[in-house]
Parts: structure tokens; sequence; C-alpha cells
């Protein structure tokens, strides 16, 4: 793991982040309050089961969410709030300063276009430079991602990909422009596991080749285990804990952290067999008073159910959790043995 | 890694969806403004339709025939008013022959009424026909593929090269006077094709879903495959597709008759009124109106039942996804 | 590609064959083809009946009476009808009418259609959206042949007597500028204010135009003159390039502003030549036009020298376009006269006898053709607009889409470019089977308007039981459908590379 940058400047800062969706059903609150902020070179994961608002927040910070769509709070770029910006300098910012790398290479390239070209205009968007010199740029980044041939893949379609390759050609597009922030949302979740490893690492490379930022969305905690130097983890649409990677791994304060470490196979933890978070989260149109965690939490108790905790700071070095009884987490050796059954030996 | 919960969690979610689709379906269409007024409308002309001249052995309220000839009163003016005295017309009145009558004094009311029935009536028996043999064409070539689809597929083929009208006139003219019925039947026999593919597209989808494997693995035998497990999950498809094939079952036999190749006198539809009467165009218009209001009321009316139904079982196009 | 529309041609011969059998044996079958003479009174009567058994070989089986039509047809014989007539001939001259009518029809459905319906989907749930999927249900519900009566009832005889004294009523132009005003801020989204403006500057627009209209008495002796051609060439020069291009980068603009300019100039300087022009003129002077244009586009581009190219052709086709329009207007007072005052035609397909030069005759024909096409078009109008709707609101929400506006192109690039052309290949499909709808409405269209089409060919032979010209009908229309739908597949896998390769 390279150096915190934390000491290094911040680019970009997320406050009170609250994105809503008017349905036919009642008001969906995806996003109810998200904070963060991301600093130069940093790596920043965002760990959360599915439908926990990762990818409406990183929408969001984009200005790519559907019509309809309602948004609250404050995303500052560079000190600039892009909420208020006008619409063409906000799409200015978008692929050449913010880029975006979607969870599904499959659909996320259009059918009907050649790669080369797709790439191309990613720079042809920004800057008026001729095509030609468009299409080198293109075919370079097609070699720093590790695309052989890159010349004859330019005049490829997406259907010739494979599944890899075409993550890889989305990075290759998420850089074209040397951003400062790159939002990778699940870029290998769709994927074979067996490129799921190198597809991380080259993304990790190209990183640091354009010095750029990472936000790592994830509902995995093994993906940012290696790799983030921080992680935020969400339940129900809020950040309910955020701190420094290890400080996560070995010392959750919020049960529900505890528990995907509990859920994940062969961390230094003792078993070795799966322990999952029993039930389902809460539906995000009426969400019940309280914990939203607490119908699933094991240290659940009155208190959890009539007050939802806001996150406090619990721990120096900007460790902060949403939980009542984060102290008692603090008291016990192994946190993720919350979740286990009586039935099962405790070590 | 993934966390099964989230598994667990949707399996729930897919028996409590699976309990509430009925009500879901129910509810949606219902919440579909125009697809109610549709069914309020169509509801209204088939009542009054069947009520007034009565039907077969029933008697109606209207005391008129749509056989009798009469002496033919004021040129045979509508006598229907709906503007209300105090906005200068003649006040809300129904008066002797509302809809006039034709030039040999038949109360034209009772004629339209009487056209509006067959018109339903053939209507509904071309688009059950087209839809009942266009459902087990297409589920038979979906499931089976090979064979029996190459064999539909080829014979779609061949009906898409022959536009419906041509084929269902060439039909019309041989059993237009073998009374509705059996016109209707021949219609329905030729204008499945295009609901075929349709649905066949649908059971191509449906037959790699895992549940279908599932059944297959089990060693379900296919019938009981195709009628226990897929059919009922293209419900939807079907009954939305049926009440379009109403609708569009409605025009095209009123377009045969006007051509003189649907449904033949004595029996009336429609189609065949405006046929009929469109020489008086320009003397007698009401008896080009009024078969005319009718068919527009009933086509309109069923597809917007249809759009609602399909907004009830497919709500995709209305949902923004993120 | 070669060998795709070979085997495409080759399966769809075998079809073609498959269903001439259906039609004919259905067609024999379909009464009894000596209903009329049966009831013959007369010593004649015998002998016509064996006249008529004769020529139409009813002594023969049905197969045989079949193989034998099918051999004479790939001697390039269609046949006589019952009463010895060469159908060939009747066949002549009923085609060029039905396929005017039809393929205008056509290609204007899918050109309006498919905007209003893109239109309508990139302001879904706006007031423009509602109306629009309103009225496309209304169009789905209504009968062809009642709405085709309708229109010659009131509109073309209303019209006709209209032009006599052609000045349009205050009250009119009142509600036409309202309803202007309304589309306008039908189409606009943005707020209310926005919208008020949109309203007011759509009304008062209509109502100037109007007005101008009609006090200079424009619909006696309509015209665009050089300085209205100029205006609207301006205009569409700006119009797309500001779809194509955006007007930010003034290159494209430039290209494109010039290709209008020359086409003016040229439409002046090309007077004699255009004097009375044969159809391969006009066609030689389109080809030079995109030529010409495409050179603008190329010298002037500059880096964006693709988008000027299009910009520029576009331009430089539609200016032709309205030279064309304006020249056959010009002869419009003349014409009116001959028909004495009623130019919108209500009965037949041309008038008969009628001689002028190139632009005359096709303002004949075009006066011929608008109400049948107006009414045939509804219908694949409501389809075309409904699908391109549902196509585009199913396409913009996609991934790929997302990913566009990820990299930062404009909202109009996104829809351009990434959306549209996947947005229009479930619609290719439908026009192969929307072209078969419009065939079978030509026969009604052209039964309510009195043509001496192949619809009415195909009707008479039907009500006679005659073989010979509903086949003739058929071979025509069906190759017609093959070929469309030939042109449909190839315009599909032009817009998707993945069949192409495949
Ligand atoms: N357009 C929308 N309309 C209504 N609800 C939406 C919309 N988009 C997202 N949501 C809801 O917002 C919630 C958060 O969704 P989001 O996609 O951010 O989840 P996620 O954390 O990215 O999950 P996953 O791991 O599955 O990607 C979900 O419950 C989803 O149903
Ligand atoms: S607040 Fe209560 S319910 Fe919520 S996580 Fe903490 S202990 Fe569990
Ligand atoms: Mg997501």
């Amino acid at each position: 793991m390279t150096n915190h940058p934390s000491e290094t400047g911040e680019i970009l800062r997320v406050e009170d982040l609250v994105v809503e969706f008017p349905t036919e059903d009642g008001l969906v609150q995806a996003v109810r309050g998200v904070s963060y902020s991301l600093h130069e070179r940093e790596v920043l994961g965002i760990v959360g089961e599915s439908g926990s608002g990762k990818s409406v927040s990183s929408l969001a910070v984009m200005g790519l969410l559907p019509r309809g769509a309602r948004v609250r709070g404050r995303i500052l770029y560079r000190g600039d709030d892009v909420l208020k910006l006008p619409a063409r300098r906000r799409r200015g910012l978008r692929g050449r300063k913010i880029a975006m790398i979607f969870q599904d290479p499959m659909t996320a390239l259009n059918p009907v276009h050649t790669v080369g070209d797709q790439l191309a205009e990613a720079v042809l968007a920004h800057d008026l430079v001729p095509r030609k010199q468009a299409l080198a740029r293109a075919r370079e980044m097609l070699d720093l991602v590790g695309i052989p041939q890159a010349e004859q893949r330019l005049r490829s379609y997406p259907h010739e990909f494979s599944g890899g390759m075409r993550q890889r050609a989305m990075i290759a597009m998420a850089v074209i422009n040397n951003p400062d922030v790159i939002i990778a949302d699940e870029p290998t979740t769709a994927l074979d596991v067996t490129v799921q490893a190198q597809i991380l690492e080259k993304l990790l490379e190209v990183k640091d080749a354009v010095n750029a930022a990472i936000v790592l969305i994830t509902h995995d905690l093994g993906v940012v285990a290696g790799i983030a130097h921080r992680v935020l983890v969400m339940y129900a649409g809020k950040p309910v804990e955020i701190g420094v990677t290890d400080t996560i791994f070995y010392r959750p304060r919020m049960p529900y952290t505890a528990g995907l470490l509990g859920s994940m196979p062969s961390l230094e933890t003792s078993g070795g067999r799966l322990r999952p978070i029993s039930g389902a989260p809460p539906s995000l149109i009426n969400l019940p008073s309280g914990c939203p965690f607490s119908p699933r939490c094991p240290l659940a108790e009155d208190r959890c159910r009539a007050e939802e905790p806001a996150l406090g700071e619990v721990d120096e070095g900007g460790h902060y959790a949403a939980c009542h009884h984060w102290d008692q987490l603090a008291a016990v050796a192994d946190p993720t043995a919350l979740f286990r059954t009586e039935s099962e030996p405790v070590t | 890694m993934a966390i099964s919960a989230q598994a667990a969690g949707a399996a729930q979610g897919m028996t409590v969806v699976a309990r509430t689709q009925t009500q879901l379906v129910r509810r949606r269409f219902f919440r579909h403004r125009a697809a109610l007024i549709g069914m309020l409308v169509f509801g209204g002309i088939v009542v009054l339709a069947f009520s007034s001249i009565g039907f077969g052995p029933l008697p109606g309220w209207w005391d008129k025939s749509y056989l009798a000839t009469g002496a033919v009163v004021d040129q045979g003016r509508p006598t229907l008013s709906l503007v209300p005295q105090f906005l200068g017309g003649e006040g809300l009145r129904w008066g002797e022959h509302p809809f006039g009558q034709d030039n040999i004094g038949i109360d034209y009311f009772a004629l339209t009424m009487r056209g509006t029935q067959q018109s339903i009536i053939v209507a509904f028996i071309v688009g059950f026909v087209a839809t009942t043999v266009g459902t087990l064409a297409g589920a038979f070539a979906g499931y089976f593929r090979k064979k029996v689809e190459a064999i539909l597929m080829r014979l779609t083929d061949v009906m898409i090269t022959i536009p419906v009208l041509i084929i269902a006139a060439i039909v019309g003219r041989s059993f237009g006077d073998s009374g509705i019925v059996v016109l209707a039947i021949c219609i329905g026999l030729v204008t499945w094709p295009t609901l075929g593919r349709l649905i066949r597209g649908e059971f191509l989808s449906l037959r790699e879903k895992e549940f279908v494997e599932a059944a297959r693995a089990l060693g379900t035998s296919s019938s009981r495959i195709i009628f226990r497990h897929i059919l009922p999950n293209t419900v939807g498809v079907i009954i939305v597709s049926a009440t379009l094939a109403i609708a569009n079952a409605v025009l095209l036999e009123s377009a045969l008759s006007f051509l003189g190749v649907g449904v033949q006198p004595p029996d009336v539809s429609l189609g065949q009124l405006i046929d009929t009467y469109r020489s008086a165009m320009t003397t007698r218009p009401w008896l080009f109106w009024w078969p005319g209001v009718f068919i527009i009321a009933i086509a309109l009316s069923i597809n917007f039942i249809g759009d609602g139904l399909r907004d009830a079982f497919d709500p995709r196009q209305t949902r923004v996804r993120a | 590609m070669i060998a795709f529309i070979a085997r495409r041609l080759i399966v769809s011969f075998f079809v073609l064959l498959a269903a001439t059998m259906v039609i004919y044996a259905l067609t024999a079958l379909a009464g009894d083809p000596l209903e009329d003479l049966r009831e013959l009174p007369g010593p004649d009567r015998d002998r016509k009946i064996a006249d008529r058994i004769e020529r139409m070989n009813l002594d023969v089986p049905l197969p045989l009476r079949y193989l034998s039509w099918l051999g004479n047809l790939f001697r390039g014989d269609l046949g006589v009808n019952r009463d010895g007539q060469d159908v060939s001939v009747l066949l002549g001259n009923a085609l060029s009418a039905t396929l005017q009518l039809v393929v205008a029809a056509t290609v204007l459905a899918v050109v309006i259609g498919v905007i209003v319906g893109i239109v309508s989907a990139l302001r879904q749930y706006s007031t423009f959206d509602y109306s629009v999927t309103f009225t496309a249900f209304v169009c789905f519900s209504l009968p062809l042949f009642w709405v085709a009566v309708m229109l010659k009832q009131y509109i073309a005889i209303e019209f006709n007597d209209w032009l006599r004294d052609p000045v349009i009523p205050p009250t009119v132009i009142a509600v036409a500028s309202l309803v202007g005003g309304l589309i306008w801020a039908a189409v606009l989204v943005g707020g209310r204010r926005a919208r008020l403006a949109a309203f007011a500057l759509g009304a008062a627009a209509t109502a100037v135009t109007l007005t101008l209209l009609s006090a200079t008495r424009w619909f006696a002796d309509p015209g665009i003159g050089v300085v209205g051609l100029a205006v609207l060439a301006g205009g569409t020069a700006v119009g797309v390039t500001a779809l194509i291009s955006g007007l930010r980068h003034r290159d494209p603009l430039y290209a494109a502003l010039s290709a209008a300019g020359i086409g003016v100039i040229l439409s002046q300087v090309l007077d004699p030549v255009l004097a009375d022009p044969s159809w391969l003129e006009i066609f030689g002077l389109a080809l030079l036009t995109v030529a010409v244009c495409a050179g603008l586009g190329y010298a002037l581009g500059g880096l964006l020298r693709r988008q000027a190219i299009l910009a520029a052709v576009l331009t430089g086709l539609v200016t032709a376009g309205l030279t064309f329009l304006d020249r056959m207007l010009r002869g419009f007072a003349d014409y009116s006269d001959y028909v004495r005052g009623r130019p919108i035609a209500t009965i037949g397909s041309s008038t008969p006898n009628f001689k002028g030069d190139f632009w005359q005759t096709n303002l004949d024909v075009a006066g011929h053709l608008l109400l049948p096409t107006m009414a045939l078009i509804l219908i694949s109008l409501a389809t075309y607009t409904r699908y391109s709707r549902s196509s585009m609101l199913e396409v913009m929400n996609l991934d790929y889409v997302r990913t566009a506006r990820a990299k930062g192109l404009p909202e109009r690039t996104v829809v351009t470019k990434h959306a549209f052309r996947n947005g229009m290949i479930p619609i290719t499909t439908l026009m192969a089977f929307d072209f078969a709808g419009v065939i079978g409405g030509a026969i009604v269209t052209e039964n309510v308007f009195g043509w001496q089409g192949m619809g009415s060919l195909f009707l008479r032979g039907l009500q006679q039981v005659d073989p010979a010209p509903v086949m003739a009908f058929f071979i025509v229309s069906g190759s017609a459908i093959v070929l469309f739908n030939m042109l449909a597949d190839i315009i599909y896998a032009y817009l998707d590379p993945r069949i192409r390769l495949s």
C-alpha cells in the first residue's frame, strides 16, 4: 500500500448528498446524506450491499442521474459546487476531470460504433484536435491498458471484444483525458473471476500513470482490502462507517461492517465458513424509524429502534461510525463473532 | 464473496412479487385513466347496442326494428339533439328517430345498433381465433425450435408478403355470404401469423430461463412445460395482443365490408352501412356519420384498454432506470 | 453483403412462389366465375358461358390451371382477364399511379413519424408527448375509408371553394396562432418563463405569416420567390448545422451557409435549364448538388470536416428541393385556371387529357396525390411515431448512452450519434411490415378516390372470381414488399455491425 495521501490536496468533497426518486409507489430515498472527501491520488473504497445507494451517489457526482431524480447537498470539485455550475461547464468536467467506469462492460459500449471511434470521441468532446490525433491518443491508451495490436483493435466493434477487453477499453476511455478522479462502479463484478484481478491491477497501474484519484465502488470488502486507503461503508443510503482501511478491517465499530467482514472467507478470522448476515435491507420507500440496520442487528435494542444513530467519531485518525453501541464492539476481541449462531463454536 | 443474504432477500422478494402479481396488474390498470374511460365507453356501447334492439330472442327497449321501413319524416333528419336550450340549441332530446332515417324510412338508430352488434361480434371472433391459433403456433415453434419453427417461420414469411387486407378480402369474398360467424372465423384463420411471431419471440426468451431448465432437468414433459410453466408467463403479452387484435379486427371488418367483400346484405355491419350509403354523403350525411362515429369509438376505446393492459403487465416503459 | 442479398433474393423467390399458390387457389375458389352469365336470358347464354370457360381454362382442374398460369408468367405473359383484355396492358396503366401513392405515403410516414416520435421521446411526459400519444391512438382507430371520404368531402371541396377568394378570416388566424404557440410551448422544456416566451413567439410568428399570406393573396398564386428561398435556405443551413455539430464551432456553419448561398444563386442562374427539364436532368442536378456541397464541406470544414460535409450536403439538397417546389408552384395559376379553379382533385390519379410542361404535369400529379396520401399516411404515421418513440425511450435508458454522457459529450451528440442509430434498428423491421399495410390501404384509398389503379384491378378481379388480374396485382405488390423487405434488411445491416459481420 502506498503512503496515505491525505496530506495532499483535496479534489472532491461531497457534503450531505441526498438523492430521491419520486415514483408511482412513493418517494425512494436512495441516498440519505452521504459525505466524504477525496484527496489527490487517493483510493477511496465505497462498500455496501446491493441497493445501498453506491451507484446512485456516484451518478449524482457525475451528473448522470435520470431525469426526475432530486438531488440536494453539495458536491465540490476543487472548491466549486458542481451542482451550481451551468450545464456546459458541468459537461466540461465530465469525462475530462471526473471520469467513470461502469459495472457491465458488455453493455457500456455502443455496439454500432468502433472502439476507436468511441475512444477518440472522448477526446474530441473536450478538445478540438484533428481526428487523427485523437485516434493516435486512443491507440496509446489501448496500449496502456494492455490491449495487444492496438492499431487494428481501434477498428473493431465492441462485440468483437471479450468482456475483459471491453472493460480495459472502458478504462482506456476513462483515462484518455488525464482525469483527476476516476469513479469505478464495481468494475470487476460482471467479469470472470480469472480476469478480475488483472483488471483491478491494470486500473491501479493506469491510475498511477495519470495521477488520478479513484473512488472504487464494490460490495466486496475483499476487493478494497489491498487497494483502498480509506473505506466508506454504506447501508440503506447512508454512510455507516468510514475510516482508514486497516482500522475498518481490524477495528470495525459498526455491527454491519463487522457482519460484512464475517461474511468474507479467509481473512485472518477463524472458521472459514461464510456467515452471511441474515435478513434483507429495508425498503427505501418507507424507512422504519430508528437504525435501519436494527432488524438484522444482534445488538439491537429499544433505543436502536427508536432513534437513528448519527455518524460520530469513534477513534482518532478520522474513524467515524453510526452506531449507538459502537463501544460494545470495541469491547470484544473479534466483532465478527457477533453474527455467529449459538450452535456454532466460538473461537 | 458476495453477500449471500442478498440472494435470500431476492428470493423472498420473488415470492412476495408472485403473490401480488395479479393485484399489482389490477392496480396499475386502474390507475391508467385513458384505459378506464375506454372500458366505460366500450361497456356503454355494448350495453346500448345489445339492450336497445335486443339480440336474438331477447327483446330490447327500442320500439323500432332495423328491418321495418316506414314513412320518411323530415327527409330523414336525425331528431337527436344534445345542445341545451339555454345555449341556443333545441334542448336535450331523443326524439322519434334519433339518428334519422334512411331513404326507405328505416330507423337509422336501430340499424346502427344492429351494425354495432355485428361488428363487435365479428371483431371478437376474429380476435379470439387469431389469438388462439397464433398462441398455439408461436408456443410450439418457440419451444420446439427446429422443424416446427422452420415451418412456422416460412409460413409467416409467406403470409407477410401478402397484405392482410388482400388475404382477408379474398377470404371475405368466399365466405361473406355464409354468415358473419363463418366469415369471422375465416378472417381469424388468416390473420394470426403476426401474433404467432410475437408469441414465438416471447417463448424463445422464456425457454432459456432457469425455471424451464429446472423443469426439463426434472424430466417434465414438453407439453407440461409449455402449458404449465411458460404459457402462464406470457399471459400478459397474449392478453395485450389479443386486445389490439380485436381493435384491428373492428377496422378490418369495416374496411372489407366497405369494399363489398365483407359482411353481405341482409346482414348489416358498420362498414357495410357506410358502403351502402356512401352515395348519400352529400344529401344525408348522417347516414355516413353515425356508423363512422361508432367504429371510431369502439376501436379507440379498445386500443386504450389495450394500452392500459400493456402498462399494467409491463410497466418497464413507464419507470425510470438509473 | 452481396452473398447476403443473393441468399435473401432466393429465399424471397420461393416465398413469393408459395404465396402465389395460396392466392391463386383462394381466388379461384372464392365464388362462381360464371355467376353473372348464368342469369342471362336469351340464346347467347350458352355460347358466352362456353367462351368464358375457354378463356379462363375453367375446364382444366385448378392445379393445372395454376401451373399454366405460372408457365405463362415465366414467359412474361400475365394472361387475359375474363373479358379477354390483356392483363399486362391493364396493369401498365394502373401501376405508376399506385406506386406513386404507396411510395409517397411510405416515405412521408417514415420521415415525419420518426421525427415526431423522437421529439416526443426526448420530451417524455411533456404536453407535446401526451398530445402526440393521444393523436397516435386516434389515428390507429380511424377507419381509413371513412377518413378518405371525409377528406374528399370537407377538405378538398371546401378548400377549392375557398381558393377562389383566398383570404384567411381573422378568427382562423387567431385560432391557428394559438395552436402554433401551444405547439412551440409544448415542444420546449424549461421553466414557465421559457414556455411563455416560446408560446408568444410561436403565436406571433404564426399570426404574422398567416396575415401576410392572406393579405398578399398568396394562395391564389403561391410561390416562394428568391427572397423566400434565400431565407428558407439560410434557416435550413443554421438548423441543420445546429443539429449536426452545434453552432459553437463556426466551420461547419460556414460550409452549410455557402451551400445555401450557392444553391440560391444557381437556382436563378440555371433558369433556362429548368424551363422544361426531364427527370433525368433533375436527377443529374441533384447529383451535382451533392458533389458541390461535399466539396464545400471538405474545403471549409477544418477540423470538423465530416460534420461540415454532412451539413453542407443536407442544406444543398433542401435548397434544391425548395427550388423544385418553387418552380412547380410558378405554374399554379395557369394550372388552376385549366382545372377551373379546383386544383385539389378528388377523383382519379391525374386530369384526363391534361398536357402541360414538366412542372405542370407534376403539379397535376401532386394535386391528385395530396388527399389520398393524407388519408393513407395516417395509420403508418401513427405506427412510426409510436414505435420510434418507444424505441428511443428504451435506447436512451441504455448503459452505452450513459457512457456517452459520461464522456462529456453534448446532449445533441448523445442523441444523434448514439441513441438515434440504435433506436432506428427496430424501425427497419417495422418498415417491412408496415409497407404491406400501406399496400392494403392503397386499395381502400383508390376505391374512395375513384382511381383506376391496381386496387381497382384487384377488387374487380376478385369480385368476378377472375384470378389473372388478382395475380397480376399480387405479383407486383408481393415483389414490391419483398424488395422493400430487402431494403429494410440492408439498412438494418448497415445500422448494426453485429449483423453485417456475421
Ligand atoms: N431511477 C430510479 N428510480 C427509483 N429508484 C431508483 C432509481 N435508481 C435507483 N433507485 C433505487 O435506489 C437504490 C440505490 O440504488 P443503487 O443503484 O445506488 O444501489 P447500489 O448500491 O449501486 O447497488 P448494486 O450493488 O446493486 O449496484 C436502490 O434501491 C434502487 O432501487
Ligand atoms: S444502532 Fe443499534 S441496531 Fe443500529 S447498528 Fe448499532 S447496535 Fe445495531
Ligand atoms: Mg450499483
